[in-house]
């Protein structure tokens, strides 16, 4: 019984710490423009629209974040062979991955930005100052939240697998939930601020996206502002629900019916998020109703 | 002639039969070097045993790559309202949805091949079933678009009339309900492939590490190895599938759907290549 207290209180709490990795991942690709959006970001000066925003696609998220989640957990787990405490170990490691994240996001900007010249397009210089940092800030607590899931994974709840491949696995479902949730939000809704809300963006405006603020050029930190009111909780939410559920499923039905009542369990919560599926695709359909013809 | 220049052919994504039976034969030759290894005591268990592993990764490796095919992946159009689908690449996707199967999998283990499958499975689904959910709310409150596939009339499997509900200028947006499911059926079946992989090799190398001298708890290097072989072999897979779709697909109902044998044709060539290699691990520790 108190095995399953504990398992509880460890996932509410990897539950908690992974809604912060979430929106804290997707707030981060967001101002320094990663993700499937920058290809717009990229695209912009070759359509003759020159702009202040970061240019970061260092690759995908989901790999981005493998490497770095999976960094901090290797670093970690060598400290802790080492002895040292625990939270040291874990806090300099995330570190140590924020620094590794500083240097991708620095010379990504530099070299994509760079091969946009012959376009017009200038490098910044205090743009790469004022927002790489503010990158690695983010990066750092999205990588420290997910660094102490896994920790809390392999040491308390006793999972199989070792930190570092913990990493790996978290770290990619990190990049995989953040971008998947959050891209769209970024990518049509602040990028293309301009267009019609509650349509798409016409595949004719690609490239001619927002470059302007309330007062001078719009600032890639403007952005995250913009996408942590709804892409970074959605995010958070996304990765929040699959750590917590994951976790939930197996601590408390895991030795009901020889190891068969956590699938039992999985199944169920799939089925019910079937139907919420399909009910928010009707509310959508019958709210907002066909497109007229233009 | 200049990449841009260059047309895809009429008949891209079609199923080639002498690729394919090369490909088969090149496979089954791995398989008859596994069983051969095994039957000269260089692999642990004997030849039956060697045969039945690898048989069985390869399984797990058709497996994900039939999944991958499933898994509504719009890239960068999706991430504008452009196109229908989950804005990431489609092999990232996969493997997220994959990987968080071979966590459950890893998990149940204990309890045997089919709990631990079947576990797998249902981890897999269940971050599809979490992902597509939050791309639709998303998609539907926050930027007030209803979900609408730009491939076929009427969603298969609930009747929705789909073209009046695709804005102006775009392919769709968001995931419609056969989407969703796909998702749901693309991370169930890469849950399942990935833990069998991993399951195989946990045994494999459980049977092999006292006999390569390890006296100690082994049990914690076997599960690593493992570990890491799975993952590895799920990003080839993912990517050989990802190639094999170019880009983005809708799910089940989506034209390239219909590429998914020459995906599988080429993870089984593939798998039975790593996999041996995976095997052959043990006569070097």
């Amino acid at each position: 019984m108190q095995e399953i207290i504990i398992g509880i209180g460890v996932t509410a709490l990897a539950g908690a710490l992974a809604a912060v990795a979430g929106a804290a991942e997707d707030t981060e690709s967001n101002i320094g423009s990663q993700g499937d959006p920058n290809s717009q970001v990229q695209l912009a000066p070759q359509m003759g629209y020159t702009h202040r925003i970061y240019n970061k696609a260092v690759s995908g998220e989901p790999p981005a974040y493998t490497l770095w989640v999976t960094l901090a957990c290797g670093v970690a787990w060598a400290f802790l062979m080492m002895g040292m405490n625990a939270i040291l170990a874990i806090v300099l490691a995330s570190a140590l991955a924020t620094f590794v994240q500083g240097v991708y996001a620095t010379t990504a900007y530099l070299g994509r930005t760079a091969s946009l010249s012959k376009f017009g397009q200038p490098v910044f210089i205090d743009v790469l100052k004022s927002v790489t940092s503010v990158t690695m800030g983010h990066a750092f607590v999205a990588i420290i939240a997910t660094v102490v899931i896994c920790y809390l994974i392999a040491t308390i709840i006793g999972h199989p697998f070792s930190l570092p491949l913990l990493g790996i696995v978290w770290g990619l479902a990190l990049g995989a939930a953040g971008s998947a949730t959050g891209n769209p939000y970024y990518g049509k809704e602040r990028q293309y601020q301009n267009q019609k809300f509650g349509a798409g963006v016409p595949i004719s405006a690609s490239g001619n996206i927002v470059r302007y603020a309330e007062a001078g050029q719009r600032s890639s930190i403007d952005n995250g502002f913009f996408t942590s009111k709804f892409g970074g909780p959605a995010s958070g939410l996304c990765f929040g629900l699959i750590v917590f559920l994951e976790l939930w499923r197996t601590i408390l039905f895991e030795d009901a019916l020889g190891g068969w009542g956590a699938i039992i369990a999985g199944a169920v919560i799939i089925v019910i998020f079937l139907i919420i599926d399909r009910c928010v695709e009707s509310w959508a359909r019958k709210n907002y109703g066909p497109y007229t013809e233009a | 002639m200049s990449a841009i220049a260059a047309k895809p052919a009429a008949d891209a994504g079609a199923f080639r039969p002498v690729a394919s039976i090369i490909a088969i034969i090149l496979a089954i030759v791995l398989v008859v070097i596994a069983y051969f290894l095994g039957n000269f005591n260089l692999l642990p268990g004997g030849g039956v045993f060697a045969i039945k592993t690898l048989g069985l990764i390869i399984l797990g490796a058709a497996l994900i790559a039939f999944g991958v095919h499933f898994v509504p992946v719009g890239g960068a159009p999706a991430a504008m309202g452009q196109a229908p689908g989950i804005a990431t690449g489609v092999a990232m996707l996969a493997t997220g949805a994959g990987l968080a199967g071979l966590f459950g999998g890893a998990w149940a283990a204990e309890f045997g091949l089919a709990v631990s499958l079947v576990g797998g499975a249902i981890g897999g689904g269940l971050m599809m079933a979490i992902t597509c959910l939050m791309v639709n709310m998303s998609y539907v409150f926050g930027m007030g678009i209803p979900p609408a596939s730009g491939k076929v009339e009427k969603d298969p499997l609930t009747g929705y009339t789909q073209p009046e509900f695709k804005s102006q200028g775009t392919e769709g947006h968001g995931l419609p309900f056969i989407s969703y499911v796909g998702g749901v059926i693309g991370g169930l079946l890469g849950g399942l492939g990935g833990t069998l992989i991993y399951y195989e090799l946990l045994e494999f190398y459980n049977a092999a590490l006292p006999g390569a001298g390890f006296i100690f708890d082994f049990v914690p290097l076997s599960v690593g190895i493992a570990g890491i072989v799975a993952v590895g072999m799920f990003l080839v897979i993912a990517v050989l599938s990802a190639y094999n779709i170019t880009g983005t697909i809708e799910g089940p109902h989506d034209p390239k759907f219909k590429r998914f044998p020459r995906a599988i044709v080429a993870a089984i060539l593939a798998s039975a290549a790593c996999g041996l290699v995976a095997m052959l691990v043990v006569m070097i520790l």
